[in-house]
């Protein structure tokens, strides 16, 4: 399965409420004020969409959407 | 001197419209929500499942009402938290409330629920039951508990008073009105914010209810001969309360007067009404209002269409109103917008002060003819009729034998 950024970046913003164009890359979760139960929603959003599994433990709120969308990639089948 | 009790602002939401405007519009109209999803275009949504009449409510309007406010820090809302606070949104602003300091500190909000989410525990079960999947969503719990409406309303008005659900099956909100009015009476709070809500129009609920065996497959035909049983339907109402002096301080305009309140338990029977329970109800709440039983009243039943509950109250409402009962005029709006369950007592309550208000009482629809065993002065007319009482009395009866009632009167 193809995945582009876009699509990953689409989950977050639908599940976080927050428009897709305030993603930037180099925040965190916490700077975008997406709190751990947001960051939980997305978590079961991005697996039920694109069939991976992911450890929460992988990610806190001092993670950038750019750490969040490198570890979706690696764990989506090449 | 006990505090009186003034109301100050109505919003509703169910199968008849978003708003107390659409709503009476439909109810003046005579034109009733209850439907056939059978006989609507298909959708994908869930509820298509549902097959019988029933009265949904326009989720879309609901989001389109609240469109300009945040609601990002509530979470997911089940439409149970969707209807209530749309509801809750119109009672605040037209009691011109928003944004008031009094909404911050001696405020209660009191919401009745029958059942809670039943949309979000629906989704999560059917993953988990029926496409054996192992996690559902993170959400579920604070989505779906019953008290989520009240922590979604404390949010939207930023209310940091007491706050909580109350739950008596179909009796939830009467009793929610009801415990608020004694908390302004007894002044632990100024204001209050309380109704009810309900979304319990999913498959998984609809075969539950279906299975008690009380529900009818044509309409609801309150007190009509013929009448095959009750109409679920789904929705909220909410009325802002206060101390009259609160309102009178800050000019506010009083719609009317929740006077009276009356609360019992016939610890008889979990699904059949108690006659003894249901008159001692209302006698209460009419000797708590101080209003007579001969006094001209609208007389808003809970009125379900169901073989049993419709002669047991036909019978409390002769026992209690004797010789006086021709005088008064007696309703039953489930006929229009179906049993809210949680919600259906605010509702009918809200509808019934609007009608005292306006003069007209709403009518029985679906009716074919006289039941011997319930022969009341109902507004049959297919259109309202006029009336020109200033006391309103509102019943509900739960499962469980659960009973309240509330008596209102009009502004002066």
């Amino acid at each position: 399965m193809t995945v582009s950024n876009e699509a990953i970046l689409a989950v977050i913003a639908e599940e976080s409420g927050l428009d897709a164009a305030a993603l930037r890359p180099d925040a965190t979760f916490e700077q975008l004020d997406i709190g751990s139960l947001d960051v939980a929603s997305t978590l079961f959003a991005i697996e039920d969409k694109f069939g991976v599994e992911i450890d929460p433990d992988q990610l806190n709120p001092a993670s950038t959407i750019s750490d969040f969308v490198d570890l979706v990639r690696q764990l989506l089948p090449s | 001197m006990r505090r009186k009790v003034v109301l100050t602002g109505y919003g509703c939401v169910s199968g008849l419209g978003v708003g107390l405007a659409a709503t009476w519009r439909r109810m003046a109209a005579g034109k009733g929500a209850i439907r056939r999803l059978a006989d609507e275009p298909a959708t994908e949504a869930p509820a298509r499942r549902i097959d019988g009449p029933a009265a949904w409510v326009d989720v879309d309007a609901c989001r389109k009402a609240l469109a300009a406010e945040d609601l990002r820090a509530m979470g997911q809302l089940d439409p149970l938290s969707l209807y209530a606070l749309t509801a809750a949104l119109e009672a605040v602003e037209a009691a011109g409330l928003r944004g008031h300091a009094s909404l911050a500190r001696r405020k209660a909000i009191l919401v009745g629920c029958g059942s809670g989410g039943n949309a979000t525990i629906d989704q999560a079960f059917e993953r988990l039951y029926a496409r054996k999947l192992g996690k559902v969503h993170p959400q579920t719990i604070p989505a779906s508990m019953m008290s989520a409406p009240a922590s979604h309303l404390a949010m939207l008005v930023g209310s940091h008073g007491p706050t909580f659900a109350i739950s008596s099956a179909c009796a939830s909100s009467a009793h929610a009105l009801g415990e608020a009015m004694h908390m302004i009476r007894a002044g632990r709070v100024d204001v209050a914010l309380a109704g009810g809500s309900e979304a319990c129009l999913t498959p998984g609920s609809w075969v539950a209810w279906n299975s008690v065996g009380v529900m009818a497959d044509d309409t609801c035909r309150p007190f009509s001969r013929d009448r095959r049983g009750m109409v679920l339907g789904e929705g909220a109402a909410m009325v802002v309360l206060e101390s009259e002096e609160h309102a009178k301080a800050r000019g506010a305009r009083v719609l009317g007067e929740l006077a009276g309140y009356g609360s019992t338990s016939d610890a008889a029977d979990m699904t059949a009404p108690d006659l003894n329970g249901i008159e001692a109800a209302i006698r209460m709440a009419h000797e708590d209002a101080g209003i007579a039983p001969e006094e001209p009243a609208l007389v808003s039943t809970h009125g379900t269409g169901t073989r049993l509950n419709d002669p047991v109250e036909a019978a409390a409402l002769e026992a209690v109103y004797g010789s006086a009962l021709p005088r008064h005029t007696v309703i039953a709006t489930k006929s229009a917008h179906g049993h809210l369950i949680g919600a259906t007592a605010a509702m009918e309550f809200v509808i019934g002060m609007e009608a005292l208000a306006r003069g007209l009482a709403p009518p029985v629809l679906g009716y074919l003819g006289t039941d011997p065993q319930c022969d009341l002065p109902l507004a049959l007319a297919p259109t309202p009729t006029p009336i020109d009482n200033g006391v309103l009395v509102s019943n509900s009866f739960a499962f469980g034998g659960l009973n309240a009632v509330l008596v209102g009167r009009r502004s002066a």
